[in-house]
């Protein structure tokens, strides 16, 4: 991770179908990654992060939705306890510098 | 990161500001943000979209052969800075200074071995005789560089020369070091005939790109050498810039065998010699990548090596257009 990145999580509630696609496809443009059907992992720098934050209110009826967003420090991060199908830690700290495909 | 598509028939599109990479078996999609360049070591298909993001992003494009040398590249048609550095490239070639410039380089690269030879020497007790013997011929070799003043052109064969018989010395003491499976006698190229070579080859070959691509970026002309001579289409500027870099190449392949992550399985049988497959391009390049991105200390600052490239082009280009700030270092 680069100085002044934030690890964040992206957990969101939507309830019309278009909304939650437009708020899951800002996610992934912003580069986090998908690790459950409504929750994305990854890391952002403070602009990514502010910009982020206003596509999504855009996007939502604040009435009946709800987007969550956490910081998370690296050193809880380092405590996660993973089971079953996990992510790749390494993928969302931007530790894996080439990716093969 | 750089994105490596390695899977044959891969698919490589846009979708919004991702990329996305489609193979036989899944799709993969990774923001445009992430990612600082392409390779591409197999046949796969790209569209136009993914291009043109990648050329707004700066993003590069490297296509690359079996042996690992790029063949071909993606890159805006930008110059990268002002034509005044090309010229004043052309006009020190023929002078003292860019025999000094050229020198320095060759220094460097001297030095780098002698260097890595004497960190190989800590972790193996046992061959430190041998290993200093060996560094004893590469500053008896080095010596011979002081000698020379004037032109390029005029001792342009002389440093060719202490060169080719410095690299021997250097990669002869490394297959001494090698596993016994694994010796090598000398280089070879197109194709390589041991293992030792291909893996050489292939980071080299990452390398190229890699300089070209500062080259360009700092204003450079790749194709103006000072040692390396005008040829068609012979980019000798990175041929004389990447001596200061091969050491690097060296230390992950050395590391490689040293951690025995090399396989026989990784490699595959061609007419004359050996090629890397999937598996072997992704252990190589798991572990350049890595090495590249760590900071180290370089002239008085804290630098990732994948910038020591680009750091040293700008300075070069500085000097050359005359920036006294620069010119002292």
């Amino acid at each position: 991770m680069k100085a002044g990145d934030k690890l964040v999580w992206v957990i969101y509630d939507i309830t019309e179908n278009t909304k939650r696609t437009k708020v899951a496809k800002a996610c992934k443009n912003k580069g986090l990654y998908r690790v459950q059907k409504s929750a994305f992992l990854g890391t952002l720098n403070k602009n990514q992060l502010d910009e982020f934050k206003v596509m999504c209110e855009d996007i939502i009826s604040p009435d009946k939705d709800s987007v969550y967003i956490f910081p998370m420090c690296e050193d809880d991060f380092k405590k996660v306890k993973l089971l079953g199908q996990a992510f790749d830690r390494k993928l969302v700290t931007d530790e894996v510098k080439a990716l093969f495909i | 990161m750089q994105l490596v598509i390695n899977t044959y028939g891969s698919y490589l599109q846009k979708n919004g500001d991702c990329f996305k990479v489609k193979t036989d078996e899944q799709i993969y999609e990774i923001a445009c943000k992430k990612i600082s360049s392409i390779l591409i070591s197999t046949a796969a298909c790209i569209s136009t979209d993914a291009i043109k993001m990648a050329m707004e992003n700066n993003i590069d494009i490297i296509f690359i052969d079996n042996s690992g040398d790029p063949y071909g590249r993606v890159w805006h048609p930008k110059l990268g800075s002002t034509t005044l550095i090309r010229r004043r490239q052309l006009e020190i070639a023929e002078i003292d200074e860019g025999l000094n410039l050229a020198l320095k380089w060759v220094r460097t690269k001297f030095n780098n071995q002698i260097g890595l030879l004497q960190r190989l020497k800590r972790t193996r007790p046992h061959k430190s005789a041998e290993i200093t013997a060996y560094i004893g011929k590469l500053q008896d070799v080095m010596k011979g560089l002081n000698s020379l003043s004037g032109t390029i052109s005029g001792c342009r064969g002389t440093i060719m020369g202490l060169e080719g018989s410095g690299g021997r010395i250097y990669f002869e003491i490394l297959s001494s070091l090698m596993p016994d499976r694994f010796k090598f006698n000398g280089r070879s190229r197109n194709p390589a005939k041991d293992e030792f070579n291909t893996l050489l080859n292939y980071a080299y070959g990452v390398l190229y790109s890699r300089v070209e691509k500062a080259c360009i970026i700092a204003g450079l002309d790749p194709y103006v050498g000072f040692i390396h001579t005008d040829h068609y289409n012979k980019k000798s500027l990175v041929f004389d810039l990447i001596e200061n870099y091969r050491i690097w190449a060296d230390e992950v392949v050395i590391g490689l065998f040293a951690s025995r992550k090399v396989k026989v399985e990784h490699f595959d049988k061609i007419p004359n010699g050996l090629t890397l497959n999937k598996e072997g391009k992704a252990i190589l390049l798991t572990d350049f990548n890595s090495f590249i991105d760590e900071s180290i200390r370089y002239k008085g600052r804290n630098i990732k090596r994948s910038n020591i490239i680009q750091f040293d082009c700008h300075r070069i280009a500085n000097q050359l257009i005359g920036d006294k700030d620069e010119s002292r270092g």
